[in-house]
């Protein structure tokens, strides 16, 4: 019954990753996961893990990621039925372990839906030359039930008959490859911030802030919302300090404001001006 | 093309067409292929819009037709390539019709890249930190507080730009000025992002090492008087030094591949974890 229930889950979840976009992440559907399956805390922490893990990776352009959506699913219901020891770091390990080749599995499907989608065009066409507006709505359905179906099949059978074989492997493997992927769990995540980095270091003086970021984080211990706010205040700062000269004369006397207010900021203007 | 008709009050949209439009785009990933990309779903989701805009049933199958070729953009800029290409359906003479497939493809390129940095690269993972340092603690509060201020840009952004896009969109694009405040709110976003980044590396990423050095006394000379444990050491030079190294040089590895091979290289860390844990490293 809960495979059915999580299959169903699978089969909207699948719709929504490409249409309304509304619980595309790890973080939005573990939790919901571990609430059918009764274990409501595996999720959030297997959630939480996957997110940060998964974070920087986004479809940028015609390049297709791994299918996060099914990896989600398959590895957090896996991880959380497999083990019946309650352990939550093991349910951890299990799932970011699984998570990777079944969302890289789950992508070809997306990558095969998308060369059967080119039928479209077709269909399009002949309701263009015919001005029918009525018809262009059905133009949606097919495609979408087989992103549904993409996402739903192999939950269904990765469910229906894996959930044996890793009970089955987690008691047959040493204790060690265990803790050891629990660790690993707790280092992957350094990949999906390295993927934003990438994205988000624009200028070699950017590293700062994640200097800054970091220090505000380790030594002074704040945590992540009042880190948001104070970076609001140097990007603010930083915008004013860098804005291009030709964004007319009254940002001078700010910029000098901002010279004696900050130190961080005297810096970037050496570099910049 | 003359603004004084784009600002008139008198749109022949009204916001019924609007929403219709606007549920239309939600839908529009769906047709992705590899042949026109999203030009199904573009002409899909504009196509009731020209049935009010054209009553002619000739000039709404050229409409269509017009609208059924590659293009891709990213989903909440696609909103304002969407109302901007109806308010320019409505206002064209049948002789200016040509400019408004170059006038697409010309944003949409642009926009996508704005979009991908605005939303997926900078707010997408703030609320995604957001959420997770929640989640770790235990509390469903995490989740939900993600699912609300992801979705009050995703969706909210999504409807209110269709609509910008009809009615301001060709005024905004020729203004200087408020391209200026897309770079600079593109700017802070950025900032923002990094420092929230910056912080994530010392919150999530846990390296600890239980090495431990013998350290011969030569006061009492006994062996194993003092032990001193690695991790000890290194919390000492900085909270966190080892979960920062590990992250520059995964960045580094990411930056000479390009970032293609994060799949590769997950699964790489995983075999190399698991056998450092073997020999008592990590």
């Amino acid at each position: 019954m809960k495979v059915f229930i999580l299959t169903v889950l699978a089969f909207l979840l699948g719709i929504d990753n490409v249409s309304t976009k509304m619980f595309r992440r790890p973080l939005l559907i573990a939790p919901i996961v571990g609430i059918i399956l009764g274990n409501l805390q595996a999720g959030l922490i297997i959630g939480a893990t996957l997110e940060v893990m998964w974070m920087g990776i986004g479809d940028v352009g015609a390049y297709m990621a791994p299918d996060i959506i099914t990896g989600t699913m398959i590895s957090t219901s896996l991880a959380i039925m497999g083990n019946t020891s309650g352990n939550i770091s093991t349910m951890v390990a299990t799932a970011i372990t699984l998570a990777v080749p079944t969302s890289i599995l789950a992508q070809q499907l997306l990558v095969l839906i998308e060369t059967i989608n080119c039928s479209l065009n077709g269909w399009a066409k002949r309701l263009a030359d015919n001005a029918d507006v009525k018809g262009t709505f059905w133009l949606t359905w097919p495609p979408a039930f087989l992103y549904g179906f993409a996402c739903a099949f192999p939950t269904f059978l990765a469910l229906q008959f894996g959930a044996g074989a890793i009970q089955q492997a987690i008691n047959d493997l040493p204790k060690f490859i265990i803790n050891g992927l629990s660790t690993a769990g707790s280092i992957i995540p350094s990949v999906g911030i390295a993927l934003l980095m990438m994205t988000m270091l624009k200028k070699g003086e950017l590293w700062m802030f994640i200097i800054l970021g970091f220090v505000l984080s380790s030594y002074l211990k704040l945590d992540i919302l009042p880190i948001t706010l104070i970076a609001l205040v140097f990007a603010f700062l930083y915008e004013r300090a860098t804005r291009e000269p030709s964004a007319k004369a009254q940002v001078s006397p700010s910029t000098q404001l901002n010279n004696s207010s900050s130190d961080e900021e005297d810096d970037e203007e050496d570099y910049d001006l | 093309m003359s603004e004084e008709k784009l600002t008139a009050p008198e749109h022949k949209l009204n916001n019924r067409d609007i929403w219709r439009m606007f549920m239309r785009l939600n839908t529009m990933r769906i047709t992705l292929n590899y042949e026109t990309l999203q030009g199904v779903g573009f002409m899909r989701a504009i196509a009731p819009a020209l049935a009010k805009i054209y009553p002619d049933k000739k000039d709404l199958s050229e409409a269509m037709k017009r609208h059924l070729v590659f293009y891709n953009s990213h989903v909440n800029f696609d909103a304002v390539i969407l109302g901007l290409s109806a308010a320019m359906e409505e206002t064209t003479t049948p002789d200016e019709k040509d400019g408004i497939n170059p006038l697409k493809t010309g944003l949409m390129g642009p926009l996508a890249g704005l979009g991908d940095s605005l939303i997926k690269f900078t707010w997408l993972p703030i609320v995604g930190s957001i959420g997770a340092s929640i989640a770790f603690g235990g509390s469903i509060f995490g989740p939900i507080l993600m699912f609300i201020l992801y979705n009050v840009i995703n969706m909210g952004a999504r409807y209110y730009a269709v609509s910008f896009g009809y009615k301001k969109g060709i005024d905004f694009l020729n203004n200087n000025e408020q391209n200026d405040v897309i770079q600079r709110i593109s700017t802070m976003a950025n900032v923002v992002g990094l420092m929230v980044v910056g912080a994530l590396i010392s919150t999530v990423i846990k390296v600890k090492t239980p090495l431990k050095i013998v350290v011969h006394s030569n006061v009492s000379n006994k062996v194993g008087g003092n032990v001193i444990s690695l991790q000890t050491m290194f919390d000492k030079i900085m909270p966190g030094l080892l979960s920062l190294l590990v992250t520059v040089l995964v960045y580094y590895i990411l930056k000479k591949t390009n970032g293609k091979h994060a799949a590769m290289l997950i699964i790489a860390m995983m075999v190399v974890v698991v056998g450092l844990t073997y020999f008592k490293i990590l």
